[in-house]
């Protein structure tokens, strides 16, 4: 017993010296999870809040009830208020804004004379589901211009019913689930260059000759990495919340989901370290893994509404689990229809099943 | 001669990197996994699961249910009662529920029909979505000439007062896919690119032979050419089969007249990712560092240069420095001369590559000599 506990204190120790000696790994783990955490919300940028130039014409009471529309139109536009409209349309044929809105002069006379005016959208249609957008917003706006205006011949409306008193913002919510892609990043890479080092510096081998089980020592190194990533992932977690104004609603329960995704990783690193065996593929390997995981989870919008096959696959990913503690802990927000006690004892079970994979991996290395 | 050299240090580098084959799987993960995904994210982006609940069997509950039904593109329409359709809402079967009551007729007789919708508004992006697909299909049932297909100088008066004239920018009718589908293949040449070089240089450094390219009698731009070369072939090497796949099934169609300018734009991308390579490679010691540091720098290329997004929504100052990204003119030029009928800022994109492959080359060299020295 003693023997095994000196043996993994002696892999703790050699572990720490080692990360001692690559700060510059850790600095950039550290940089990367902090940046790919920024660029992942780039996609969440277009989903709402279309830059589109505004120039009006019209000075009317009508004209700005109309912008006003246009303002509240489910976060559909970010409105650039423009006098020049060619400069506009310069703007939006160079993919600087997406689209230009004009207002022509005399609008709210000619609506208050009963007659329709016509409202020129000039949209870069790049791309269809882009061009849509635009076709839905316009509507919705007009829609939401005749009710506050209550125009004869407009017999029907909207009622709406929410499940959440407030919307999160995509970006909010995605910024959540990228701090388990976070977790991956930095626990898997470290764990698993570690493990795969002791292979390709053979010293596998000597430690398999050792007096104790040389799963021992390697249980050492990997219990430094994970500490070592929950610290890195600390400081991605602070940057993270502070930056883009994120207060969890409960912050024990993202703490400890965070945490067991960081042993979770770790295991998951250590084994694929020991499956590898070679430094160079293994960071390669985790970090090309890391975006399509993290985007078959649950990420940007519960996972069931992408149809059952993908929702059945997700379940195979220990992201898609922690996603789901993760939006809750932050956002109080259920985002899979298994209870969360169900949840988190799938993650339990994936950390035990992760340790499992780690021990079997790494024994199979050493014989 | 100096051609044969630099033909033999190009192959030597492909044969070195067919020894590698795991690391050479690796870097193929991020662009097979980002189709992948795309895949799945097109599913996602353009219909949304909704339940619809009609109550009322009056015709104007027929005419709205017909109107919401139509919307293809929009809805991925479940026609249920409405107990059903609340359990679907539960278990997250569908995002929503559009009810129309049984009531609606009467309602819609004196003016205050109301559709009515329940969210599960977990995030803004598809609730949104839903939110403005709805509102349309409600519009239309009022102004059917505000919604429609043909909205080009539409200018029939309405019950809104207010009519659409859209004109677009460009002819085009590229969907989401297939738009976001078309940078993988430049995400293939970058990591290909990047990852390749940059781990030559660095076993170069780590074996030192790196110091007896110094001494070769070869000149020293023959050995630097053969290196860059030798990131090029391996670019087109994984690159072309793609592309010859991507035709095969259907996801791309290059017109004939394009070819030319797609070799451009490939090669064009293949020199920076591998003279980018070729700089991280030199720059930082330890093939660990090397190999994480050129994946990541693929990534992020791909992702500012707009690989992920429409770089329009991106804040000014990112869209600021995108336009120093290289990729940023490879994508747009691949999007241009694959989609677009009249290709206008096909020739600037080309011109700005170009100058940045030149660029590329001028540093990676200048660096990669220096190192042999140190």
């Amino acid at each position: 017993m003693r023997k095994n506990l000196r043996a993994l204190l002696g892999g703790m120790n050699a572990e720490l010296n080692r990360m001692r000696r690559s700060r510059l790994l850790i600095a950039i783990v550290v940089v990367q999870s902090v940046t790919f955490l920024i660029l992942v919300t780039l996609f969440g940028m277009t989903g709402a809040y279309a830059p589109t130039a505004l120039v009006n014409y019209d000075n009317g009471p009508l004209a700005q009830q109309f912008i006003h529309s246009l303002e509240n139109d489910h976060h559909s536009f970010a409105l650039i208020f423009m006098n020049n409209e060619t400069a506009a349309k310069e703007l939006v044929e160079q993919g600087v804004i997406v689209a230009m809105i004009v207002i022509p002069q005399g609008f709210s006379q000619s609506i208050s004379e009963g007659k329709t005016v016509p409202v020129t959208v000039f949209i870069d249609n790049i791309n269809t589901d882009m061009t849509d957008d635009i076709q839905r917003a316009m509507p919705a706006a007009v829609m939401s211009f005749g009710d506050a205006l209550k125009f004869e011949g407009v017999n029907v409306s909207v009622a709406e019913t929410d499940s959440y008193t407030h919307d999160t913002s995509f970006i909010d919510y995605m910024i959540a689930s990228a701090l388990v892609l976070d977790a991956l990043i930095i626990a898997g890479t470290l764990s698993a260059l570690s493990v795969a080092e002791e292979f390709e510096s053979k010293t596998a081998r000597l430690l398999a000759i050792s007096p104790v089980h040389p799963l021992i020592p390697m249980m050492g190194r990997v219990v430094v990495t994970a500490l070592v990533s929950a610290g890195a992932l600390a400081i991605t977690v602070i940057v993270a919340l502070v930056s883009y104004g994120i207060s969890p609603v409960q912050p024990l329960e993202m703490v400890l989901t965070l945490l067991f995704c960081v042993a979770i990783f770790s295991c998951l690193g250590a084994a694929l370290g020991a499956i590898m065996k070679r430094t160079l593929p293994v960071a390669l390997f985790v970090l090309g893994s890391a975006l399509p995981l993290f985007l078959f989870s649950g990420s940007y919008e519960p996972q069931r509404f992408d149809g059952n096959l993908i929702w059945v696959a997700a379940h195979f990913s220990p992201e898609y689990y922690a996603v789901g503690l993760m939006e809750n802990a932050v956002f109080n927000l259920k985002v899979t229809p298994e209870p969360l006690g169900l949840l988190a004892l799938a993650l339990v079970g994936w950390g035990i099943g992760a340790l499992a994979l780690a021990w079997f991996f790494s024994r199979r290395g050493f014989s | 001669m100096k051609k044969n050299s630099i033909w033999t240090i190009a192959l030597h580098d492909l044969k070195r990197w067919r020894k590698m084959p795991l690391t050479a799987a690796c870097a193929l993960i991020p662009p097979i996994a980002m189709t992948l995904v795309l895949v799945s994210l097109s599913l996602a982006v353009t219909q949304q699961p909704v339940a619809l609940v009609v109550q009322g069997n009056g015709p104007a509950s027929v005419q709205m249910a017909q109107i919401i039904k139509s919307d293809t593109e929009a809805y991925d329409l479940t026609i249920t009662n409405a107990a059903t359709a609340n359990s679907m809402l539960q278990d997250e079967k569908v995002a929503a529920v559009i009810t129309i009551p049984s009531t609606f007729d009467a309602q819609v007789a004196n003016g205050t029909g109301k559709v009515l919708l329940t969210i599960n508004n977990v995030d803004f992006d598809f609730s949104d979505d839903i939110r403005r697909s709805v509102d349309r299909s409600v519009v239309e049932f009022d102004a059917q000439g505000l919604v429609s297909d043909e909205l080009i100088n539409s200018s029939l008066p309405n019950v809104y007062h207010v009519a659409l004239d859209e004109q677009y920018v460009r002819e085009t009718n590229v969907d989401w896919f297939h738009y976001q589908l078309v940078p993988t293949f430049l995400l293939l040449v970058l990591n290909v690119g990047l990852v390749g070089t940059a781990l030559m240089c660095a076993l170069d450094t780590e074996s030192k032979t790196a110091r007896m390219l110094a001494l070769s009698p070869q000149r020293s731009w023959v050995l630097i050419s053969g290196r860059i070369l030798g990131g090029v072939l391996a670019c087109f090497a994984i690159v072309l089969p793609a592309v010859l796949i991507g035709v095969l099934v259907g996801f791309i169609s290059p017109p004939i007249a394009q070819l030319p300018a797609l070799f451009g734009i490939f090669l064009g991308t293949a020199l920076c990712a591998s003279c980018i390579g070729a700089i991280i490679g030199t720059c930082v010691k330890g093939s660990r560092y090397v190999a994480f540091l050129s994946s990541m720098t693929a990534i992020y290329l791909f992702l500012l240069g707009g690989g992920f997004t429409a770089i329009e929504f991106v804040p000014h100052w990112l869209q600021g420095v995108s336009a120093f990204i290289p990729t940023r003119y490879s994508i747009d030029a691949l999007r241009q001369a694959l989609f677009y009928l009249n290709p206008t800022g096909l020739p600037y994109s080309l011109l700005v590559l170009a100058l940045y492959a030149i660029a590329c080359v001028g540093v990676g060299a200048l660096l990669m000599r220096r190192s042999w020295n140190t």
